[in-house]
């Protein structure tokens, strides 16, 4: 739990909850831990409620906008602690040092502001030499899109959904963020298309060293892009190391995970799925969040109040399961 | 006798005229057989969908015609009379606005099932329940309304009020495009399931991982034609067409990578 000057940022501990007036408060991110280092691609998978993009949010000071609020740990960006931060330093921060894509690529961009709009209101903060012109042209270029004259005067309902991704990119490196998060940017697009954003992603990170959070529920995707892989389930981290580390999984939700991928699957065999759903915000049990949904529970994995830390040292191949000497023959 | 349960001849879709004149199908046949897995695959745009909504008797063709058990599905301005109707069920793309919102998954289903059983609604609420359990939906799920289901059950649900009907023909566009990962296991388990049991399943997608996992024969769309189709297997191990090969080389993982290399060499 200590800050190291070699990451770009640093998630410790982090405890994200939705006060109520009357009821308790509803804990939905409980033991978030991971790092992101400068120049590298980070996957975020886990399923629809496990918390991923709530973490993301801590980052870009949007949780209060859905009622929601840091209650404990911290998010550090080069030491700097994003959970606590301030309104007035959000002002300063937000669409600065972290860009940010959303989830919906068809919902993202604003209607009725054409193309140049969009642009030059994310511009306002550039402090880049040129006028807002010659920025939002180079922008689009950097995103590879062509006929920018045309593009700039269009509305974002006269283009595609890969197109209006690529907008959204452009946007978010209007500032030329350190760190870039990608929110399920190809959800509701072709492959081709998301193989396309993929690789200006990859482009982005290579030409500018940019950190690269990408959050998908596509294990082979964030396989094919990223070098390091968090998992979560349930509001925690359960499994965090190198893509290479994870195709070795230690935590029984990650060996799932894997098996209901069907690029890995032989056509037609039976593929393994996750037994139930996941646990409801505020009916977490005690303990261990996956134990009610693991093929090799223990009794002492339910025992409680606390979900299991992520063992073994930060950095290294890490993961919250208290029983993997159990996992060999389950992978 | 054929044994094609549907056929497709010569069909072509037109919308808009004059300068917004749009073929979105063009003069495409294609064939059925009963209890057959097959693939249609491309990207947005390819006509795929529209294709599947004149197989499911939505879509009246603009030219050629369809045959289901060798009978013109078209008929005047009405598809799929009588008994036919019940035969060919689709399941859409969009979990989230298939569903009635203010509906239960098990009125949802038991509508459905009263409509095509002509049976009593308690009779109708029991045989629903026991198709929503084959889906996986339990008791508790079945009587909640689509926005307290995830996307994956709302996707089982669509697929058990099509199985109300019981169908020989499913038609499924798109429908693990919109639900994540182990959701998607979920789902492509269960149509296993139906193949075995006899279903047709025809599968509109444009994931080619999709497809290569569930069926055995495929068509690949691109502008309003088949620009290929055979084996699933042969197209994936042997790919001609050039757009096929992208198809490939963009799904993510270990399927694609092979493909990436390949291309590549």
């Amino acid at each position: 739990m200590t800050y190291s000057p070699k990451k770009l940022l640093q998630v410790l501990d982090l405890k994200i909850g939705i006060p109520h007036p009357r009821r308790e408060t509803l804990i939905i991110v409980d033991n978030a831990n991971f790092d992101i280092g400068y120049g590298e691609m980070l996957g975020i998978v886990g399923e629809s409620g496990s918390g991923k993009t709530m973490v993301c949010r801590s980052m870009i000071g949007t949780l209060e906008r859905r009622g929601a609020k840091v209650l404990s740990g911290k998010v550090l960006l080069e030491g700097e602690d994003l959970a606590h931060a301030s309104e007035s330093t959000w002002k300063k921060l937000r669409g600065k040092a972290i860009g940010y894509v959303p989830q919906s690529a068809l919902a993202g961009p604003n209607p009725v502001l054409t193309i140049h709009a969009q642009l030059a209101e994310a511009l306002q903060k550039s402090e880049a030499k040129g006028s807002i012109a010659e920025q939002s042209k180079r922008l689009l270029d950097l995103v590879k899109i062509r006929r920018i004259d045309t593009v700039l005067k269009q509305y974002p309902n006269q283009l595609s959904g890969g197109m209006r991704q690529r907008v959204m990119i452009a946007c978010a490196l209007a500032s030329e963020p350190k760190l870039l998060i990608a929110d399920e940017p190809t959800t509701g697009l072709d492959v081709t298309v998301q193989s396309q954003i993929m690789e200006l992603l990859k482009e982005i990170r290579q030409e500018f060293g940019t950190s690269i959070i990408l959050i998908s529920h596509d294990l082979a995707l964030i396989d094919d892009v990223c070098d390091r892989v968090v998992v979560m389930h349930a509001g925690a981290t359960v499994e965090v190391g190198s893509v290479g580390e994870l195709a070795k999984p230690r935590h029984p939700y990650t060996i799932a995970l894997n098996q209901s991928r069907i690029d890995i699957a032989e056509p037609g065999s039976e593929l393994v799925t996750i037994l139930g759903n996941a646990p409801s915000v505020g009916e977490w049990p005690p303990g261990c969040r996956f134990a009610e949904r693991c093929t090799i529970r223990q009794s002492d994995c339910s025992v409680g109040p606390n979900h299991p830390p992520l063992f073994g040292e930060r950095g290294t191949h890490q993961s919250a399961c208290l029983h993997t000497e159990l996992l060999e023959g389950t992978r | 006798m054929s044994q094609n349960i549907i056929e497709a001849r010569e069909v072509s879709v037109t919308f808009g005229a004059g300068a917004h004149r749009v073929e979105a199908v063009k003069n495409v046949s294609l064939t059925l057989a009963a209890g057959e897995p097959l693939g249609i695959v491309g990207e947005s745009g390819s006509g795929k969908s529209t294709l599947a909504r004149v197989l499911a008797g939505l879509q009246p063709p603009t030219s050629g015609q369809v045959f289901f058990n060798g009978e013109s599905v078209y008929k005047g301005s009405k598809s799929y009379i009588g008994e036919a109707r019940r035969q060919v069920q689709m399941v859409f793309q969009d979990p989230y606005a298939s569903l009635n919102p203010q509906l239960t998954a098990l009125s949802a289903v038991g509508e459905a099932v009263r409509i095509h059983n002509k049976c009593d609604k308690r009779e109708a609420e029991i045989k629903a329940l026991e198709l929503l359990k084959r889906m996986g939906i339990t008791q508790l799920d079945a009587v909640k309304k689509p926005r307290q289901l995830s996307g994956g059950q709302r996707q089982r649900v669509s697929v058990a009020r099509a199985l109300s009907a019981n169908p020989s023909v499913l038609l499924a566009d798109e429908p693990t495009s919109a639900i994540d990962q182990s959701a998607q296991a979920q789902l492509l388990n269960l149509f296993r399931g139906l193949l075995h049991q006899g279903l047709a399943i025809v599968l509109v997608s444009h994931d080619l991982g999709v497809i290569r996992y569930l069926t055995h024969r495929v068509y690949v769309m691109k502008d309003g034609v088949f620009v290929e189709s055979g084996d699933t297997e042969d197209i994936f191990n042997n790919p001609r067409e050039e757009y096929t090969k992208e198809l490939l080389a963009s799904i993510p993982g270990q399927l694609g990578s092979a493909a990436r290399e390949k291309r590549l060499a």
